[in-house]
């Protein structure tokens, strides 16, 4: 079964310099998952990109992703 | 992109030497050859050392393709709905296409999950081959429908200003969108579009010209996307 976690760890590691310290781990609720991400230091601004737009497109899919098994999904990007 | 320039003892070697430093295979550079340099009279007398200027080649659009469509298939292997992905060279773009059920989730809320989908695909790209290349995603036609809807609200739109003589603005909309209603207005000497606001507040507004006594003002017009 293909998790949610891993589509945005597969996309965070695609725009990471350093794909082996990108961590995802998910914590799941009643409906709601919370998606925490972490990463190196250096690649958090790659991730979250200009303005946030990264982050943006990655919650974008990841809700529609979500929607698709009836839940919703929280991406948290930890520093 | 970068030029870099390199010395070594013979064409080949600086060849080499420049792979290596760019850890990228021979294909994907243009090499340039300065001078070929000479071993000279017995190594000795005249040794002149080969001199080449390399650039990153500018990747075709056939291996962009093949490669957008591999990062969206994997993408997509995450979202629980059957899809495939087809991609095509186009002149001026790359252009996916993604086949599935035709639930409109893929595309979202005025096409929201598209251009998110689009926009992390066209940033991998951009990362892995060193410079922008175009990419459309699309679905179910979902960019022509949505073309042909915003030409319609450009002419209603344009309409609606010539009659009442003030501005009209649009709705928010993405630089895409705006493009479309810009283009379609072009040609329209009584209307004049510009866009307004900022980031994700930007929209179109639509101005009406006054023809009267004025020789073609709007040949100059600016084109604010």
């Amino acid at each position: 079964m293909k998790e949610l976690k891993d589509l945005v760890a597969v996309i965070a590691r695609a725009l990471a310099e350093h794909p082996d310290k990108v961590d995802v781990r998910e914590i799941e609720g009643q409906n709601t998952c919370v998606i925490e991400l972490r990463a190196a230091k250096e690649d958090l601004g790659k991730i979250i990109g200009r303005e946030g737009r990264n982050a943006h497109a990655i919650r974008t899919i990841l809700n529609a992703a979500a929607t698709k098994l009836r839940k919703r999904a929280v991406l948290e990007i930890i520093e | 992109m970068s030029v870099i320039e390199i010395e070594e003892k013979s064409v080949e070697d600086a060849i080499k030497v420049a792979c290596e430093k760019l850890k990228l295979p021979r294909e994907m550079l243009e090499i340039e050859i300065i001078s070929k340099g000479s071993s000279g009279i017995f190594g000795i007398v005249g040794v002149k050392k080969a001199k080449i200027r390399v650039k990153l080649k500018a990747p075709s659009y056939e291996t962009a393709a093949e490669k957008a469509k591999e990062i969206l298939t994997k993408i997509l292997e995450y979202v629980n709905l059957p899809t495939v992905v087809e991609a095509e060279a186009r002149q001026d773009h790359v252009y996916l296409n993604i086949i599935s059920n035709g639930s409109g989730l893929l595309i979202g809320k005025k096409g929201q999950t598209l251009s998110a989908l689009q926009y992390l695909v066209s940033r991998m790209i951009s990362k892995e081959f060193g410079q922008n290349i175009p990419i459309v995603v699309d679905t179910e036609n979902y960019r022509a429908r949505r073309e042909k809807t915003l030409q319609e609200l450009a002419k209603q739109l344009s309409k609606k200003v010539k009659k009442a003589k003030k501005p009209i603005a649009t709705g928010p909309m993405s630089a895409q969108d705006r493009r479309i209603i810009h283009l379609t207005l072009k040609d329209d000497p009584s209307v004049r579009t510009k866009s307004k606001g900022e980031g994700n507040m930007r929209r179109v507004v639509i101005y009406p010209v006054k023809t009267a006594g004025r020789n073609q003002k709007n040949n100059g017009r600016r084109q604010n996307r």
